[in-house]
């Protein structure tokens, strides 16, 4: 499951397909509010995209795109941000994730500070959403721990 | 006296442009000579110039065009077009072409890319006459008493080159009824064909020819091919 696939037109087509799958979870998340869709939904088909290409691909090729430190650290980088953006609010005198504090720091009225804490959110979640989304499908297609110099034959 | 001294240097001039035409004859010649004994390797060495160069330029000339087509995308899913969305979808399209800058246009050369745009969308009403064509004729097929159909598996290998035209061949013969590619392999395609007539009609190639042309491929002439040359013999004549 690990390795590149043989077939030429799975291989080309998901090659063409892929910035596309990732514009389009962009697009769900950046516009969560004012659509259906959000961080959430967003960072599935992100992490789609890529897990996508480790199917097409094999894990070596994807490796170079977005590696397993990488991924952890956007993990964690996605949390802080949803986490920070609320505490941030905390601190500001509001409630946790009270998003009307911010525009005591930012230059804008309530309702777009509002606006923009939701769009700050959404974005941490759908970090954190791809990244875990990746990192379990490489756990799970790997067996376990991740593979060194690439002779994951064995564990499949 | 006179007379001698003119005819003296008549003869004199004659004698010098006849030496001017004998060494020009003679370094056309050596060029000649030059072009067949090095024609292949200046070929070589350019050719390795131009890949070099050609794979920083493709590399940004990709980034650039895949954002432009990517924030073409944006705009059109996203429907605002106030500066906010319009901004976050230029962040986006960068983000998204710096993450895969690299797939959308693998195997393609460039400078090639506007012109295949357009023979592409020359090629679909085409592929959409064929699918007319060919629904019809398995309706016709279906609809028959007898069903006189004669299923079977053709092989053939293609002379197209790249994987992206292997790709638009492969779901051109599926799109179109009464055929369905089942795999390629190696440039071998296996394809399922429903009866005899659309069986010959594959392989007569038509298809194959007018996606070979899309893409450029097989026996085509490059305008790289012809700059390269000129180059060449530019530079063989100077020196």
């Amino acid at each position: 499951m690990t390795r590149s696939t043989d077939d030429i037109i799975i291989k080309t087509v998901s090659r063409v397909l892929v910035p596309f799958i990732q514009l389009f979870a962009l697009y769900v998340i950046m516009h969560g509010h004012s659509s259906p869709g959000g961080g959430f939904q967003g960072g599935v088909i992100l992490g789609a995209s890529f897990i996508l290409l480790v199917i097409t691909y094999g894990l070596d090729q994807t490796k170079r795109r977005m590696s397993e430190k990488a991924d952890a650290i956007f993990s964690s980088v996605g949390l802080l941000i949803y986490s920070g953006i609320g505490a941030l609010c905390l601190i500001l005198g509001g409630n946790y994730l009270n998003y009307g504090e911010l525009s005591k720091i930012l230059p804008v009225g309530l309702a777009e500070a509002r606006a923009l804490g939701i769009l700050g959110v959404e974005i941490g979640v759908g970090i954190a959403v791809m990244a875990v989304m990746f990192s379990i499908f490489l756990d799970v297609s790997t067996g376990g721990p991740p593979p060194s110099g690439g002779s994951s034959e064995e564990d499949l | 006296m006179e007379v001698t001294l003119l005819v003296h240097a008549a003869d004199q001039s004659f004698r010098l442009i006849e030496g001017a035409r004998k060494q020009a004859i003679e370094l056309l010649d050596s060029a000649v000579s030059l072009t067949a004994e090095t024609r292949s390797i200046e070929k070589e060495k350019i050719r390795e110039f131009f890949r070099g160069a050609q794979e920083e330029k493709a590399e940004l000339q990709n980034f650039i065009s895949t954002s432009l087509i990517l924030y073409g995308f944006w705009v059109l899913l996203s429907g605002h077009f106030d500066t906010f969305h319009l901004t976050l979808g230029v962040i986006c399209s960068l983000l998204v072409a710096h993450l895969s800058h690299d797939l959308l246009f693998a195997n393609v050369r460039v400078g090639d890319i506007r012109l295949v745009i357009i023979r592409f969308i020359l090629y679909i009403p085409w592929l959409i006459c064929q699918i007319v064509s060919s629904n019809i004729h398995v309706a016709l097929l279906a609809l028959n008493p007898k069903m006189p159909i004669e299923p079977q598996i053709l092989q053939f290998s293609t002379k197209l080159e790249s994987d992206i035209s292997w790709v638009v061949l492969a779901n051109s013969i599926t799109l179109t009824p009464g055929t369905i590619t089942m795999d390629i392999k190696e440039g071998e395609f296996y394809v399922h064909a429903l009866d005899k007539k659309v069986a010959e009609d594959l392989k007569a190639g038509e298809m194959e020819d007018r996606v070979a042309h899309v893409f450029m491929e097989a026996d085509h002439i490059y305008v790289q091919d012809v700059l390269d040359v000129a180059r060449i013999y530019g530079a063989l004549r100077k020196s």
